[in-house]
């Protein structure tokens, strides 16, 4: 382990950062009426900033140990604002450099394109105030600060989302967020007082350290982390805001919201309910599992029925926190279990899949940003045959939509593997009828990582391929270099980390070791492969496979070349082909709607405008839609009776002032007789 | 990490090879028994050859609105299937590329290769190639757990998830059968009917459209591109009654390079292949075809089967 030096830039690193944003910020707001070198100077401010945090961190992971420091020290009334950096939070700030940077990059040609020059500023400022705010969340080492920085966080991605606030949409999407956040934050400030009065302080390593909480009390704080963080981490049923705010906000904002946003939940989850309040109980992990599975089935199954390309991806982002999520109830039931060992496989699986979702979702929202500034609209039914007009854009979406899917040889399969391995060794390591919850899991992992092939089959498929269905996507034209490149970097680093899962897992041992209660798995075998870590239950080297279907892949190709290829138009049945004889995405995903039909509850309306005949109609309108089922059975039937409980409690405010000043006397007696008698 | 990169090239050229040679063969030899069945004569036992070389030698017709996307299917199609080959023990009880991955990678890979064909059959443009995408890989997804679960149930009792050790074990261990096996094996062999496209789930020899999941994917190829489809998809069934045969019954399987060890584990294997083929035949001619959404209630039987086999082992 490398000594970490305390007294050269590492210990001013993260103070730093902060500072250069809050310039940043100030230097964006200053040349508002300069939409250029604003957006410059705030993509190369936020580039600058989260590169130094994220080499921090890597300092950190490579030592293994926390550093310490301060942000804000007042000497004379005492306020201070410490941070911590533990190995834990300094992955979660590589995450979030890892695709901060090439996202800044990104913005410059985005911002000019897609953003009035007008709100350039503001977009620019909101962007670094919510990356410093999302670093300040993962450094905080107590309460106040904590709080503090994630309301700011709240803050400003409601504002980044209503940054259009000309659209309804895009007001109701930032009003419901705010709601969803707020009740979140509600919950978490409700644990840290509790925890906090019990402990005696603010502070997190004391919270965390706190012993001879009942049970029922344990129980409550875990519920009341879960509702917070899982709300923010878009777990179902507390995911209703994220498919409203992903496609709202502005491309690069949402790529931030789905790639760093949700990890802030995740960090929450695993910070307090995972790892600070003691060994953890069966039926937590039981709890996190369920939901774990249940997010990731109904995640993926409603992206299938989405037509809406950011929709369909913030779906998925809501199926990759689920499996990040099932990884993590995992560990926990080894833990509970005593399997320390065993915990750690799963741990690191899941802190696994959190470094691959953020870079090919991080991808895929980038290439669909693209693709919605060329066409002009979200609609996928409206797209086609991009292919030959943004040929790099789809090749980039493609290695994403691999990724992904699962696939080996790409960074999306490393990590499922080794939450299978979890899965598996768990069933093995457990007894009595809970063990079963394991092969179901992992059932369930299979089905979704099946149902996200197809779901990206569809979006790439229906997008970059065949002909194009609306004029705009005729004229497509490719995105400028600079919005071209961090999509190669990412796409790179999704077939880097696939072909050499090592390097991540190797840099996840010092984060393992960090934690309490787990201990450390050889799983690692080289930089290119990985193994499960207990026993020789299984091993993969992604690599030998790539060398062997690569060698396939050329000697193939070679083989069965031609000179001169007869290009034909395709078969119609006799017609011209036209884009109407494609299939659409809607067709794509409806055996899939019709076989789950159950959870979808579809419903359709046909409409057939006669012409001259009714047997020659005119048009057709065709109009289908899914149920919304935790917004119309969970949270319509809550609204209604907080609605109604509020305008019960409007009688209290009579309007005269006698009736209010009759409130404090009251009020005041009572106080007296119930505090009186105390000493 | 790999014993000797020379050696393991070879032997792996080898299998790969010797898997290619020998799957035209039990295509031709199900079509042939199934004509029996019908009181037909049905194709010389060469004909699964003839046709790939036909084909192999015509021009490629590609459509005009296809790009690259459809030219790399079929190839990477078929790379995926050969490279899944190496991971499967066939006539000795170890793989070559064993150490590259067990089951997981093993199903990984063919579900790389599917995701190129159902992606390149979007790109000319017709309805049929939409809607074979669209069907095969919702099958695919609703077999995927079963699969895995099948799988996982041999594994288990086992003890690993390398086919190679597994295989090993089994030999080691001898003929010993658990009721679990009996149920796994029967929620596999659902699985492998419903992954090689064969009656009742999908009709291989239909020529209306509409009734196509597997066919409509691959109706535009033509020359040597759908040449490599079928020849992968020949693989791809012998691979998966390979896996069959040598998870749940290795007797006869080779563990030394001796010429009486390979010869006696050919003819094994040849045997074995020969009666799971019967088995495949005997269930194409016996069912119909089911309705497209009455496949996902087949596909939960065998995850059903899989469920059970699990629990009975472990409960």
């Amino acid at each position: 382990m490398a000594q970490l030096n305390m007294t050269g830039w590492v210990a001013i690193g993260v103070p730093a950062a902060l500072t250069i944003r809050l310039i940043t910020v100030a230097a964006t707001a200053l040349l508002a009426g300069r939409p250029r070198p604003c957006r410059w100077i705030a993509s190369g401010g936020s580039a600058l900033a989260s590169a130094l945090s994220a080499m921090v961190a890597l300092q950190v992971i490579a030592a293994g140990r926390s550093i310490e420091g301060f942000l804000f020290l007042h000497g004379a009334s005492g306020i201070a604002f410490g941070y911590t950096v533990t190995p834990l939070s300094a992955w979660f700030l590589i995450v979030l450099g890892i695709v901060a940077v090439p996202v800044a990059l990104y913005s410059v040609p985005y911002l000019a394109h897609a953003v009035a020059p007008s709100r350039t500023a503001l977009a620019g400022a909101g962007f670094n105030v919510l990356l410093g705010s999302v670093e300040a969340v993962f450094v905080a080492n107590e309460a106040v600060a904590f709080l503090c920085a994630w309301e700011v966080m709240t803050l400003s991605t409601a504002a980044l989302v209503a940054l259009e606030h000309e659209q309804r949409s895009s007001r109701q999407a930032a009003y419901l967020y705010l709601v969803m956040s707020h009740v979140g934050a509600g919950c978490l400030l409700a644990a840290f007082l509790i925890l906090g009065s019990h402990a005696g302080s603010l502070s997190f390593p004391v919270m965390f350290a706190v012993t001879g909480l009942s049970g029922s009390l344990r129980d409550t704080l875990f519920v009341l982390f879960l509702v917070g963080f899982g709300v923010k981490a878009g777990l179902i049923p507390f995911h209703i805001w994220l498919p409203e705010a992903h496609p709202a906000a502005p491309t690069n904002v949402s790529t931030l919201m789905s790639a760093v946003l949700i990890t802030t939940g995740i960090y929450g989850l695993y910070r307090f309910c995972a790892f600070g309040l003691g060994v953890p109980d069966q039926a937590w992990a039981l709890g996190l599992m369920g939901l774990g599975m249940l997010s990731a089935l109904l995640g993926v199954l409603y992206a299938l029925a989405q037509t809406d390309l950011k929709r369909l991806l913030a779906y998925s982002t809501i199926e990759n926190s689920g499996i990040i999520v099932l990884g993590l109830g995992a560990g926990m039931m080894a833990r509970a279990h005593g399997h320390s060992t065993l915990a750690s496989v799963a741990v690191a699986a899941s802190l696994l899949h959190v470094l691959n979702h953020a870079v090919f979702k991080g991808l895929l929202f980038l290439g669909a940003g693209s693709v919605v500034m060329a066409n002009g609209t979200r609609n996928i039914e409206h797209y086609g045959g991009l292919l030959r007009r943004m040929p790099w854009t789809g090749l980039f979406f493609i290695a994403g939509a691999m990724a992904i899917s699962g696939l080996p040889l790409l960074n999306g399969f490393p990590s499922e593997w080794l939450t299978f391995q979890a899965l598996l060794m768990g069933f093995t390591s457990t007894a009595g009828v809970v063990r079963l919850n394991f092969p179901l899991a992992g059932a369930a992992l299979a089905l979704t990582t099946a149902l996200s092939a197809v779901c990206f089959v569809r979006a790439f498929g229906i997008t970059f391929l065949a002909l194009p269905r609306s004029p705009q996507a005729a004229r497509a034209h490719e995105s400028p270099l600079l919005m071209l490149l961090p999509q190669a970097w990412l796409a790179l680093l999704c077939v880097g980390l696939g072909l050499f899962p090592g390097v991540a897992l190797g840099a996840l041992e010092g984060v393992i070791a960090s934690l309490p209660g787990l201990q450390s798995a050889p799983m690692t075998a080289g930089p290119g492969g990985m193994s499960s870590g207990i026993g020789s239950f299984d091993a993969v080297i992604p690599g030998l496979l790539g060398v062997a279907a690569l060698t396939a892949f050329l000697a193939t190709f070679l083989a069965t070349r031609r000179g001169v290829v007869r290009r034909v138009s395709t078969w119609a049945c006799g017609g011209t082909l036209t884009p109407q004889t494609e299939y659409t995405a809607t067709a794509f995903s409806k055996p899939l709607l019709m076989i789950f039909t159950s959870i979808y509850r579809p419903r359709r309306e046909v409409d057939a405008l006669a012409g001259a005949s009714p047997y020659f109609p005119q048009e057709v309108r065709y109009r289908a839609e899914i149920e919304p089922t935790f917004e119309r059975y969970v949270y319509a039937p809550l609204v209604r009776l907080v609605l109604r409980a509020a305008s019960g409690m409007r009688v209290l405010q009579a309007g005269s002032l006698h009736t209010y000043l009759a409130y404090v006397l009251v009020l005041a007696v009572i106080l007296l007789m119930w505090l009186g008698g105390t000493p | 990490m790999i014993p000797d990169p020379l050696f393991t090239t070879a032997w792996a050229l080898l299998h790969a090879g010797g898997m290619l040679a020998a799957a035209p063969l039990l295509k031709t030899v199900i079509k042939k028994m199934k004509a029996r069945l019908q009181n037909r004569q049905g194709p010389p036992l060469l004909q699964g050859y003839y046709d790939l070389a036909k084909l192999l030698q015509k021009e490629p017709v590609r459509s005009e609105t296809a790009s690259w996307v459809f030219v790399a299917g079929p190839r990477v199609y078929f790379a995926a299937a050969v490279a899944a080959t190496t991971l499967v023990p066939v006539l000795f009880a170890s793989a070559p590329l064993e150490a590259a991955g067990g089951i997981l990678l093993l199903v990984g890979t063919l579900a790389l290769g599917r995701f190129a064909l159902a992606t390149a059959a979007l790109d000319t443009g017709s309805p049929f190639g939409g809607m074979g995408a669209s069907r095969d890989m919702t099958i695919a997804a609703l077999a995927e757990p079963a699969l895995m679960l099948g799988l996982f149930a041999s594994a288990l009792a086992a003890g690993t998830m390398n086919l190679g050790v597994l295989v090993r074990g089994l030999v080691e261990r001898g003929p010993a059968w658990h009721p679990s096996d009996l149920l796994a094996f029967a929620g596999l062999f659902v699985i492998v009917i419903a992954e090689t496209g064969r009656i009742p789930v999908d009709n291989p020899a239909t020529h209306l459209e509409l009734t196509m999941i597997h066919e409509a994917m691959v109706l535009e190829y033509s020359g040597p591109d759908l040449a490599l489809v079928e020849w992968a998809s020949a693989v791809k069934e012998l691979l998966y009654l390979t896996l069959l045969v040598n998870l749940f019954m290795p007797i006869g399987i080779a563990t030394s390079v001796e010429a009486g060890a390979v010869l006696t584990s050919l003819l094994a294997w040849g045997g074995k292949i020969f009666v799971l083929a019967v088995a495949v035949t005997v269930a194409e001619s016996t069912n119909a075809k089911l309705r497209l959404f009455r496949v996902p209630e087949l596909l939960s039987v065998s995850l059903g089967l899989a469920f059970l086999a699990l629990a009975i082992r472990f409960l």
